[in-house]
């Protein structure tokens, strides 16, 4: 297994605009490509853009409402055109690609926080729903169930990840450890100086690579007419998020960044072997593991709201219980 | 009361010599008691000190008076050390976390142990390091699922992990679960990286936390240490400086900000004074075991059980003349 060159792109979404700031993905993702990054990874729902007003007004308040009308038109479906286009890109530069985006299914009015993973072949490798939104988030985006918490074989290492605050879940961590997760993304809106401390501590504590990626962006880089831009943000020294990005090592050493306060790609060559073979001093679930003691079970049903089929199948339907 | 104030003892211990390093420790209690601390904190293993053999030369090579002198010098909970230890926590009214070589009173295998005295000098609790790090498997034995219990000061709810276990995510949820404010992380693990968990920690489960280490200089190796002139490898002192101990202790906010520290190379008491209720106020953001956890996919199961090597069952199974299929009966664990 080779070492690998990976990229974390810190940039400024074209707020609520999908297709906008899907062309910016498809130029920033053939740059990276080009400077012979083979997975390419970008900031927390950033298609269309973080929801940012969520903690610039009161709940229900009309000026938020006009901005969530926006956000769900602009909300990106599997097996749309939009993330046929993601798809295509990572095929057409022959990268993996992850990009964070607000999702819902195609009949469905609930928004997710979705991480997707796309393939070099183009194909949707993975997605994962964010578990639990944070604050202000959960009046815009609901729960992902225990379905998507799977890791990749990429062929140069196991790629998975948390997104922002569910990096501070210990037992979903637990869960991409127990996967083998050597190259873990977490892309985030967090900007405190504590964030690192923290992709620090879990590259430590999963031995294992962790890309954190932030969106980097403030008043000025926002659509002219975005709904309540004047009355909700300021002038150009009003960050909506200056960016955190930062590639960190399997020692907990940070090999890349932090960013902050500009838009730009960083890079780091991760060796996977050096996160394996770094388990020899501690493995999480492994010999540094207490099984006999401590041991964790993970439902990871998909969990649908309702189940449809013929009173003869219904049996079948029925979820089985949790363990 | 809302306000609880700590101290964290960053000291020496007189290598191996286990009542010379309990007059250290009454002497650094009584300090920090003056100075009106009310939960006084030392390092892990500081009774008899760490074995630092076990890194600085050859595994198993030539440390048998070594290891004598550590079986020797180790804590028997019930024992006269383990009595000083009570009374130096009820003379100056404080509690008292200390980690501790122990060993049962017959016993030959050493535990990695953190013990809590109350200001009554009563035991409240005892933590056997669940895992120990590379070398130290060659030393200490393994701690069971009985041993994970936070503590009531009535102050504030306290508990916590020893070194690495504070990588272990599993051991930090289930103490989490149980409602810990202040968490106290004894160590020997230096550098920036051990205080990025520490503030990691903070952060995880919006408490306080405390990592407290030893500093020990290789000048305050006892002259007459047995075997002094071999404890080295040769080129090992060169190679990793004078610090045996380096020292890393610092005090860490709920919201991940440091309060103090670190310090390193040097002997010092970190006093602070944490606010309580930033703890519940920060859990308004993030409840790692409540409102930001989802029991409905996680599910984690704790065998609390004692585990002793041998279960008595004193005219049972065999006495019943059952041929001695009759299985003794032993507490189901809660993970079934």
């Amino acid at each position: 297994m080779e070492p690998v060159k990976v990229a974390a792109v810190q940039a400024a979404p074209v707020l609520l605009d999908r297709d906008e700031t899907i062309g910016k993905v498809v130029t920033l993702a053939a740059k990276a490509a080009a400077e012979g990054a083979r997975l390419v990874a970008f900031p927390e729902a950033f298609v269309p853009g973080y929801p940012d007003w969520v903690w610039r007004t009161r709940p229900w308040d009309a000026s938020a409402l006009v901005l969530y009308e926006r956000l769900f038109d602009q909300a990106v479906v599997i097996g749309s055109p939009a993330a046929g286009l993601l798809a295509e890109t990572a095929r057409r530069l022959r990268i993996w690609l992850s990009v964070g985006v607000s999702e819902r299914d195609d009949a469905g009015s609930t928004l997710y926080n979705t991480l997707l993973h796309f393939a070099p072949d183009g194909s949707l490798a993975g997605r994962h729903r964010k578990l639990m939104p944070t604050g202000g988030e959960r009046l815009v985006w609901g729960m992902g169930d225990g379905s998507t918490l799977k890791v990749i074989d990429t062929g140069f290492g196991r790629l998975g990840g948390l997104i922002c605050w569910e990096n501070y879940m210990p037992l979903a961590r637990t869960a991409l450890y127990a996967q083998g997760v050597d190259v873990y993304l977490a892309p985030t809106w967090d900007n405190s100086d504590v964030w690192v401390p923290t992709l620090r501590h879990i590259a430590k504590e999963g031995r294992t690579y962790v890309i954190g990626v932030t969106a980097c962006i403030r008043a000025a880089d926002l659509p002219a007419e975005l709904p309540g831009r004047a009355a909700l943000y300021g002038d150009d020294g009003d960050w909506l998020s200056r960016g955190n990005t930062v590639i960190i090592g399997p020692e907990g050493e940070v090999l890349a960044g932090p960013l902050t306060g500009e838009e730009g790609v960083v890079y780091a060559e991760l060796d996977v072997r050096r996160a394996r073979t770094g388990r020899q001093q501690f493995d999480p679930v492994g010999h540094y593991s207490r099984g006999d003691v401590l041991r964790l079970v993970v439902d990871t049903t998909p969990r649908p709201a309702v189940s449809f089929g013929s009173r003869d199948e219904t049996a079948e339907l029925t979820p089985p219980p949790a363990e | 009361m809302s306000s609880l104030r700590i101290a964290a003892v960053q000291a020496s211990y007189v290598l191996m010599d286990r009542d010379a390093t309990i007059d250290r420790v009454a002497g650094l209690t009584a300090a920090a008691a003056r100075e009106g601390a009310q939960l006084v904190v030392f390092p892990e293993v500081f009774v008899p000190g760490t074995p630092i053999w076990i890194d600085t030369q050859l595994i198993w090579e030539g440390d048998e008076d070594w290891f004598a002198l550590l079986a020797e010098g180790a804590v028997v909970v019930g024992g006269p050390a383990a009595e000083r230890l009570a009374a130096i926590a009820a003379q100056h009214q404080v509690w008292l976390v200390i980690g501790v070589s122990e060993r049962e009173e017959h016993g030959a295998t050493i535990y990695n142990t953190v013990l809590y005295f109350s200001p009554q000098g009563v035991l409240a609790g005892r933590h056997r390091k669940l895992m120990p790090t590379g070398s130290e498997r060659t030393i200490w034995g393994m701690g069971d699922g009985s041993t994970l219990r936070a503590v009531d000061t009535g102050l504030a709810r306290i508990g916590g992990l020893i070194c690495w276990e504070n990588y272990m995510p599993l051991a930090r949820f289930h103490l989490y679960a149980q409602g810990v404010e202040v968490w106290i992380a004894p160590t020997l693990a230096i550098g920036d990286g051990w205080v990025a968990t520490m503030r990691h920690l903070a952060r995880e489960n919006r408490m306080f936390v405390i990592g407290v280490n030893p500093v020990l200089h290789a000048d305050q190796i006892p002259a007459g240490f047995p075997g002094r002139d071999r404890l080295f490898a040769p080129g090992y002192l060169e190679r990793t400086g004078p610090w045996l101990e380096e020292g890393n202790t610092v005090v860490v906010a709920p919201d991940g900000s440091v309060v103090a520290g670190p310090v390193r190379e040097r002997e010092e008491t970190l006093v602070a004074d944490l606010d309580l209720r930033a703890v519940a106020t920060a859990r308004r953001h993030l409840d790692p075991v409540g409102h930001y956890n989802r029991p409905d996919v996680f599910r984690l199961h704790v065998d609390t059980s004692p585990r002793p090597a041998v279960v008595e069952t004193p005219g049972g199974a065999f006495a019943a003349g059952n041929g001695g299929t009759e299985q003794p009966t032993i507490s189901e664990s809660p993970g079934g």
